[in-house]
């Protein structure tokens, strides 16, 4: 399977060079791709089908696909990008991608926009997600958003009624403390999720504020994560939650998730994990938007993509590329076999034409998706470099309060103190 | 490791460790041929050498003087990198002291149920290749991902070993989830796999002549004194290796917490393997520099260990030459 | 020579010794088991349904099911038949390489003597102590630009070329134990040194040479990282890499398939060792020494 030959170099360098001159207007009619994605097997599947399809259509177009788990997915991308053999199309993750993307790896697509990326059925906001300063990075390959896990069988066995959305926190830890004394499969009700920056973030957005400003500072106070661990803190002194020792099994895989372990009624995960969770519970999951703080905004979800697709800066064939990435967003035969397998397709022409051959989970998907409106404000700035070891961090020091170690205090002093220090870096 | 009194008899007369070639060596040698020959045999590995490792572990020397973040080109950075290691990392501080706790404690322990197990089984027992092949199945398993989950029904909470706990009476923590214990559990899994030493010491136990235990059952050693005065000094070339090779992978240790821990060290850096946060530093954050000189500043901290060994050792191993 | 049999030549009276070799398998039988333990696991949890697999502590399945084997099998895109011959290739040439690169660099180590070779010898160990995440960039260009990526030859050529440092080291150890003696025999009878490397250490190394043949294929086999880098299409991939193709942290895995796929991986290295090992006991046993 071998393309290059030891001579590619300086193929590569003069077809950069032309490319370079003549701009995205000239005409590319054929090429030899590479793309590279994360998932697993059933994403495999759909997707070199897909490419099967494309091929078909440009006969003069091949691309070998490759795929790898997540966590293999990260050292594989960053030793080609660095050997300067980036894949030519890559999925990538909100948060990696404008790490990527600030470093210079990633192909701008704006200039693409009119010719090639037309994207019928999609609307200018759903791009937003992956652009900064007027450049276009990376396309959603489908809507997300955060979303409550709510093991239905358990509540269902004891009798207790489901949450609903639009449930406060405050009423979301009386049904947790209810829902674990009346159940004997678990002790406690819903998950701890003080480690976690997305819920930290959905719960910063409906007080009004958010994780990171437009100019990629700090968003919040110190006196604003004092109040969330001490939020928590009463979730597992009340019972509510799980103590630390036992939330700490949790490695943010689905498997490893306080849900799916069975120690939880309640726990918080991303809207596209539906089916994975549904895969390895043998309770039937249903979602749930996030609980309301007092006077909430109502904004504390948005829509963010469950993944993106990206042109490397690279890439031999910018256009080439470019137009699989439009076929891949918006051709609905595409989309048919696609699925919602990476989420809810932005476009809606491809929803539309779906809709109809959805099975269970991925119809949920769609309708918390179309059904979280009145819970969602405008997308955030894109996250700011560092904000990945940030999230680690906060995970840690969340652990640190968790176990006793730290008072609210000082983990929220400590939390501040670290992140603003890994933003000066 | 406890030093033999006195070599047994016809032993090596003294231990000659590999630095310091001796009069006998060298007389051989000439006798063998120009040093010509000798670098035919390392040709290969020569070559290796040269060509695959020294370059690029030059360029990571290179690259911990540097800021580079893998995509753009490094830029010159003096000695920043390892200023702050030295005076503003607490990570790296909790990442070796993870480290030495875990070669402290697993070297030992698995050279010491490797060297038990291997003697158990040279003996002329029945099925003798069923244990071996059976003792070696964990190593096998290695960086399976089922390990991790293999682990977690283990020493989670409600798992294996707090369920047999409960039989007793007592009432454990979740061992894998809490930070005074996590770290432990990957002691246990270290000396779990302790296949690989086990086999280089059953080779070594079978290159002991048996003239040598009729020899001393003659003169009417008890078995103890056999061990402590033949076996173990004859091994010591095996355990000699065993030991340092060990520790230099326990030093090196990375995919157990990574499987473990997710990726992630925790909980609260108590699996923090030092490779697990040069990982980091140079894949999820970007610093391939910073992690350069993480990566020096381990390789001289192995070094000394082993440097040590390889003075010490001319006071405990015995080579037959 | 005398024939060399281990402490099994002792000669005890019977009845003891019966009483002995009970105990000892009693003890050995109870270890097992918790050696074998994750095996069983795992072998039960390959015949789970998927959903079963993360809430059952218990080792009997509630029901079983065989399916995972052929659907894993068959699971991904190239069959597993494909990598276990990639992992087949690989592991072989990996192991031929390892076994001639590592002997030669021992043997000049271990019984000649030339300049540097404190030196030489200090630096192969120092390629033991350098963790492999920081050469792992240069070298993936190096290997790029002798256009070698998207082949085996990144994962095998290193090895003809004694790159594994593990295993000089071993082999020296070893090497040393045996007698001078004989080499200085063989050279009076004027044999070369590649004589006396061919024709006394060699066969007088036969467990050492078996045990680096073993580790060698367990350790390619169990290899994930190199071909991760290396290898880019699935119709290259290795077993290893196979099995992680059914897993993705954020998404859906195939669970099962992964556990029904890891017992069979296991299957190959299992038999190879136990042919291996019997190398090992039965060349010690046939050469003796001394």
């Amino acid at each position: 399977m071998t393309r290059f030959g030891t001579g590619r170099y300086a193929a590569l360098a003069s077809v950069a060079a032309t490319a370079l001159l003549a701009g995205p207007a000239i005409g590319q009619d054929g090429g030899d791709l590479r793309m590279l994605w994360w998932g697993s097997q059933p994403r495999a599947d759909r997707t070199f089908e897909v490419i099967d399809m494309y091929e078909e259509a440009n006969p003069d177009v091949s691309i070998q696909g490759e795929t790898v788990g997540w966590s293999d997915y990260w050292t594989r991308l960053a030793t080609q990008v660095a050997g300067r053999n980036a894949p030519d199309v890559m999925q990538q993750d909100y948060r990696y991608m404008f790490e990527y993307a600030g470093r210079g790896a990633l192909l701008d697509m704006m200039p693409y926009r009119d010719e090639i990326l037309t994207l019928p059925g999609v609307s200018e906001e759903s791009l937003e997600s992956g652009m900064s300063d007027g450049k276009l990075w990376g396309v959603s390959l489908g809507v997300n958003s955060v979303a409550m896990m709510v093991n239905e069988t358990i509540f269902e066995e004891a009798g207790v009624p489901l949450p609903e959305n639009g449930a406060t926190w405050e009423e979301i830890k009386q049904l947790a403390i209810e829902v674990a004394e009346k159940s004997d499969r678990i002790d406690y009700g819903v998950e701890d999720s003080s480690l976690y920056e997305n819920s930290f973030q959905n719960w910063l957005r409906q007080r009004g504020k958010d994780l990171y400003t437009a100019e990629g500072e700090l968003a919040f106070e110190e006196s604003d994560v004092v109040e969330w661990y001490e939020f928590w803190a009463d979730m597992r002194e009340s019972g509510a939650a799980p103590p630390a020792d036992v939330q700490a099994l949790d490695q943010r895989s689905i498997e490893t998730h306080m849900v799916s372990l069975g120690n939880v009624a309640m726990g918080f995960a991303h809207s596209n994990q539906l089916v994975g969770f549904s895969a390895i519970n043998e309770d039937e999951i249903v979602m749930r938007v996030f609980p309301l703080v007092e006077g909430s905004t109502n904004e504390g979800h948005y829509f963010k993509p469950s993944q993106l697709l990206s042109v490397a800066a690279s890439t031999e064939f910018p256009e080439v590329s470019v137009d699989f990435v439009n076929y891949f967003i918006t051709d609905t035969e595409a989309g048919k076999v696609l699925d919602v397998e990476r989420g809810v397709p932005i476009s809606d022409e491809v929803r539309d034409a779906i809709r109809s051959e959805l099975d269970e989970d991925g119809l949920a998907q769609l309708e918390y998706i179309e059904a979280l409106d009145p819970y969602a404000g405008p997308l955030p700035p894109p996250p700011p470099q560092g904000a990945g070891e940030i999230d680690q961090m906060m995970a840690r020091v969340g652990q640190e309060v968790a176990f006793g170690q730290l008072t609210p205090e000082e983990g929220a002093a400590r939390l501040v103190s670290q992140a603003e220090s890994i933003l000066s870096r | 490791m406890s030093s033999p009194t006195e070599p047994p008899g016809y032993a090596a007369a003294a231990a000659t460790p590999l630095i310091v070639p001796t009069g006998r060596r060298a007389r051989l040698t000439r006798a063998l041929g120009s040093s010509g020959a000798a670098y035919v045999f390392l040709f290969p590995w020569l070559a290796g050498f040269l060509i695959l490792t020294a370059g690029p572990a030059l360029y990571s020397l290179y690259l911990s003087f540097t800021d580079y973040d893998l995509i753009n080109p490094p830029r010159w950075a003096g000695m920043d990198n390892y200023m702050r290691i030295a005076t503003n990392d607490p990570k790296f501080q909790d990442s070796v002291r993870v480290t030495l706790t875990f070669v402290l404690l697993s070297v030992p322990l698995k050279l010491a149920v490797a060297l038990g197990v291997a003697m158990l089984l040279n003996r002329g027992l029945r099925g003798l290749t069923i244990y071996r092949a059976i003792f070696y199945l964990p190593s096998l398993l290695g960086t399976s991902v089922a390990i991790a989950v293999l682990w977690r029904q283990l020493f989670a909470g409600d798992g294996l070993i707090n369920n047999l706990l409960l039989g007793i009476g007592i009432q454990g923590p979740s061992w894998i989830s809490s930070p005074d214990t996590a770290l432990y559990t990957l002691v246990i899994l270290a000396i779990w796999q302790f296949g690989s030493p086990m086999i280089i010491f059953l080779a070594g136990l079978r290159q002991i002549p048996v003239d040598i235990y009729e020899a001393a059952r003659m003169d009417g050693a008890s078995k103890a004194r056999q061990f402590w005065r033949i076996t173990l000094p004859m091994l010591t070339p095996v355990v000699f290796f065993n030991a340092v090779v060990q520790t230099i992978d326990a030093f090196k240790a990375f995919t157990s917490a990574f499987i473990i821990s997710g990726g992630t060290g925790g909980p609260i850096n108590s699996t923090l393997f030092y490779t697990l946060y040069l990982y980091q530093e140079a894949f999820g954050y970007f610093r391939m520099g910073y992690a350069s000189a993480l990566a020096w500043i381990l390789l001289i901290i192995i070094a000394l260990f082993t440097a040590f060994s390889f003075l010490s050792a001319r006071y405990w191993v015995h080579y037959d030459d | 020579m005398t024939d060399v049999r281990a402490a099994e030549t002792e000669q005890e009276p019977q009845d003891r010794s019966i009483l002995r070799s009970i105990l000892t398998h009693a003890l050995l039988i109870a270890f097992s088991f918790a050696m074998l333990y994750p095996i069983l696991w795992m072998l039960s949890a390959s015949f789970r349904p998927t959903d079963e697999i993360f809430s059952s502590t218990s080792l009997i399945p509630s029901q079983v099911q065989v399916r995972s084997y052929p659907e894993g099998w068959f699971g991904l895109r190239v069959s597993f038949g494909q990598f276990f011959v990639n992992s087949m290739v690989i592991a072989v040439l990996s192991v031929i390489g390892n076994v001639a690169a590592c002997s030669l660099a021992a043997f000049a180590f271990a019984r000649l003597n030339f300049p540097w070779k404190n030196f030489w010898f200090a630096l192969m160990l120092g390629t033991l102590m350098l963790p492999y995440h920081v050469t792992l960039i240069p070298q993936y260009v190096l290997f790029l630009n002798l256009g070698w990526v998207d082949t085996i030859l990144p994962l095998v050529v290193p090895k003809f070329m004694a790159t594994d440092a593990f295993f000089i080291f071993l082999m020296v150890q070893f090497f040393r134990g045996i007698p001078k003696e004989l080499d200085e025999a063989a050279r009076m009878d004027g044999c070369s040194p590649f004589r006396i490397y061919w024709k006394v250490i060699l066969p007088l190394s036969l467990p050492v040479l078996a045990t680096a043949a073993i580790f060698s294929f367990l350790w390619t086999w169990d290899d994930f990282f190199g071909p991760l880098i290396y290898l880019n299409s699935m119709e290259d991939y290795t077993v290893q890499l196979g099995l992680r193709s059914f897993i993705d942290a954020t998404g859906q895995s195939n669970w099962s398939g992964l556990f029904a796929m890891s017992i069979l991986s296991l299957l190959p290295v299992f038999l190879l060792f136990i042919f291996f090992q019997r190398l090992l006991i039965d060349g010690i046993a046939t050469t003796g020494m001394k």
